[in-house]
């Protein structure tokens, strides 16, 4: 038998075998629900990796100050696995889901559309009060029909990385980059006086600065009412962009994320176009260069065009199947709309939240020493309210597929309108939907 | 004194229990699976639907050519070269235990890892190509033209599963009559003529046994593609094992996933039935 068959339905077994168990350790403080109730004992189970598993704890510590009677246990899973369980648990009808799960905003529509049933209607629990907060597109990635199903949580405003002693010593000011063309003559030049090339792309397995690059002229692979937009102008713009880059050899071929660290680290890119959260990174792997990293939003496609543009980012969903949905929806509402858990996290843990209201405290002001005393919070949090609305249905893990595939056929010589046009077709073909002409 | 008759089924239960909810479940559960589709999040019976859509699907289509292209040139190349490998380590006299441990090593590093590195070395600007830049030859393209990446692929494999062979075929050269050697020898045969005259035949059975487990091995083939390249440069080194996978997980399509796999399942049912009538005698 096939290995990963076998690993898929012994997930849906090991699933219903732990729901069962589960069940047990529930049964005091369920069906109540309201976290408030202070006699009641509830424990949440929350699932999430990396970062925001401190962040959740942190939160908890804020939150128990106030109810006491809740306690909350974090399994720290693996990105990824988070997916593959979440995906057989609904597939299961919801057995041994947590009562929180972290989602990164490009899933939770697949998720949505997937298992429309799946998770807990936020807006039925009073949500919609809430959500004035958040910036436009996170609100929208968050729900469904006008109803929300995700508790906005980080974003990632886009900006370029930028070595300042590279830049220095090529003679080149980054305030004079304003677009794209702009920044190829700049790497050029950065090129020709100091070896060090433009960006770091894994050109053959993953597309991130072209979704950047969408996501910032307001399209992205499916227009607003699904259809498949890879032969939008603007898409064919931002792919050739890339092979402008590509072309004059400044395009760092990187294999993955530790690809992409190890060229941020040893100075053969000069920028590293990214999210807000990549700063974690810079600062933890990059110590030495203290005071040699600066950001500059993305160039625009024009003079004066659009320059904000976001990647990554999540939200906080509830299952469906929770036996403590209300006591879930009180503390995830909590984290979500809290100034001080925000910052926390922030602070702390490196995530850029999505909550507006905290974009007023002293730290989005501050200087930072890192960045050679530049404000970058500030910089990126007058972008969040810039940033156009990405589209990604329950298709769009097959859509990166076929993105990706349009660059590596790029990249390996083919003209970009026509492999973007092939893609076109074959994502059309796998997902039945129409192609914008 | 005689034991009961049940008492064998007695201690038989652990293991007939964790075969019935590990093996016999999910095979009959994926089974039911693979008539079924996902409509609004829950599983509708879908008739014959799922093995239609194979044959028009490309991709589909393009992992089955990947992994039969990976299979036909991969098998008998490492198949040979572990025989001849296993023949000159037989030979050897002096330090004969470091030369097999060394050659053996591979077989138990973890498939990941050895993915890993292989992925890194094999960069454009990695070990691989630096040491061919040494001898003149200019960068070549591992992981990102399609051919070579099927190259590094099969190349990756080979390293890793050479050794394994290579035991298994050592193991059976222990039972090949020395006289037959030395029959040969009087009559004037030479060493390449007694190892394609006398080993290989000898080596028959066990040939045949290794060429099933590495067709089996190649058809579920995931771990490898899926850390050196995806899949990649566009789905050309995408597997089945890969396709499965990635239809399962990524694209929430339990139904045709399972589809999936029961193709594979005939596959290596068809395959080893071809292998043993071709070669088997019995």
């Amino acid at each position: 038998m096939l290995k990963v068959s076998k690993l898929l339905t012994l997930l849906l077994i090991v699933s219903v075998v732990l729901a069962a168990c589960g069940g047990n350790n529930e049964n005091e403080g369920t069906n109540t629900g309201a976290g408030g109730a202070a006699d009641e004992k509830v424990e949440l189970t929350a699932w999430a990796w990396n970062v925001n598993v401190g962040a959740l704890n942190s939160a908890m510590e804020l939150y128990k100050k106030d109810h006491p009677n809740v306690e909350l246990k974090v399994e720290d899973i693996g990105r990824l696995d988070v997916y593959d369980k979440l995906s057989t648990g609904l597939a299961a009808g919801g057995a041994g889901l947590p009562d929180i799960v972290l989602v990164e905003d490009d899933r939770i529509q697949g998720y949505l559309e997937a298992f429309p049933k799946g998770f807990v209607n936020l807006s039925e629990k009073g949500f919609d009060n809430k959500a004035d907060s958040f910036p436009a597109f996170k609100k929208e990635l968050a729900s469904k029909d006008g109803q929300f199903y995700a508790f906005p949580f980080d974003a990632g405003p886009t900006g370029m990385f930028y070595r300042t002693d590279i830049f220095e010593q090529a003679g080149v000011n980054p305030e004079t980059i304003t677009t794209w063309d702009e920044f190829i003559a700049a790497g050029k030049t950065i090129k020709e006086k100091t070896g060090a090339q433009a960006v770091p792309i894994d050109k053959f397995k993953d597309d991130a600065l072209f979704r950047m690059m969408l996501n910032q002229q307001g399209v992205y692979y499916f227009d607003k009412e699904g259809k498949i937009d890879f032969n939008n102008p603007q898409v064919v713009k931002a792919m050739e962009t890339i092979k402008a880059m590509g072309d004059a050899d400044l395009v760092k071929d990187v294999n993955g994320w530790d690809g992409t660290v190890s060229a941020t680290i040893d100075g053969t890119v000069a920028t590293v176009p990214f999210g807000a959260w990549y700063y974690g990174t810079i600062i933890d792997q990059a110590k030495d260069a203290s005071g040699k990293w600066g950001v500059f939003q993305l160039p625009a496609f024009e003079k004066g065009g659009n320059r904000a543009s976001n990647l990554g980012g999540s939200s906080w969903m509830i299952p469906s199947e929770s036996k403590n949905a209300d006591a879930a929806y009180a503390f995830a509402e909590y984290f979500a709309t809290t100034d001080e858990v925000q910052l926390i996290a922030m602070e702390q843990h490196g995530l850029f939240p999505s909550l507006q209201t905290v974009y007023e405290s002293e730290l989005f002001q501050n200087d930072v020493e890192f960045f050679s005393g530049q404000k970058i919070w500030k910089l990126f949090s007058e972008e969040m309210k810039d940033i156009p609305t990405p589209y990604y249905t329950k298709d769009y893990a097959l859509a990166l597929d076929e993105a990706v595939k349009a660059q590596a056929d790029t990249f390996n010589g083919k003209n970009p309108a026509d492999a973007l046009k092939e893609a076109a077709q074959r994502l059309a073909d796998r997902t039945k939907r129409e192609i914008n002409q | 004194m005689r034991t009961k008759a049940y008492v064998p089924y007695l201690f038989l239960t652990p293991a007939l229990g964790l075969f019935a909810v590990f093996m016999a479940y999910p095979i009959i559960y994926s089974f039911l699976l693979s008539f079924q589709t996902s409509e609004a999040g829950e599983m509708v019976p879908a008739g014959l639907s799922n093995y239609q859509r194979l044959f028009s699907d490309e991709i589909f289509l393009t992992a089955l050519t990947n992994t039969f292209v990976i299979m036909v040139i991969q098998v008998p190349l490492m198949l040979f070269f572990a025989i001849v490998l296993a023949s000159s380590l037989n030979a050897v006299k002096r330090l004969k235990g470091v030369f097999r441990v060394s050659f053996f090593m591979p077989a138990v590093t973890s498939l990941v890892a050895y993915s890993i590195i292989f992925s890194i070395m094999l960069m454009g600007d990695g070990i691989i190509n630096q040491l061919l830049a040494a001898f003149g030859i200019g960068a070549i393209p591992w992981l990102s033209h399609p051919w070579w990446a099927k190259a590094a692929l099969i190349l990756a494999m080979t390293w890793r599963w050479i050794g394994y062979n290579m035991v298994i075929y050592l193991a059976a050269m222990q039972n090949i009559q020395e006289s037959l050697y030395e029959a040969a020898s009087i009559d004037g045969a030479s060493r390449i003529k007694q190892f394609f005259s006398i080993t290989i035949p000898q080596l028959k059975p066990v040939i045949l046994f290794t060429a099933i487990l590495s067709t089996i091995g190649t058809l579920q083939l995931f771990d490898e593609p899926y850390t050196l390249t995806k899949g990649g440069p566009s789905d050309a080194t995408l597997t089945i094992g890969m396709y499965l996978y990635q239809t399962g997980f990524r694209y929430f399509d339990f139904g045709y996933a399972s589809t999936l796999a029961y193709v594979i399942v005939v596959i290596i049912a068809v395959l080893s039935f071809i292998q043993f009538k071709v070669t088997g005698d019995e």
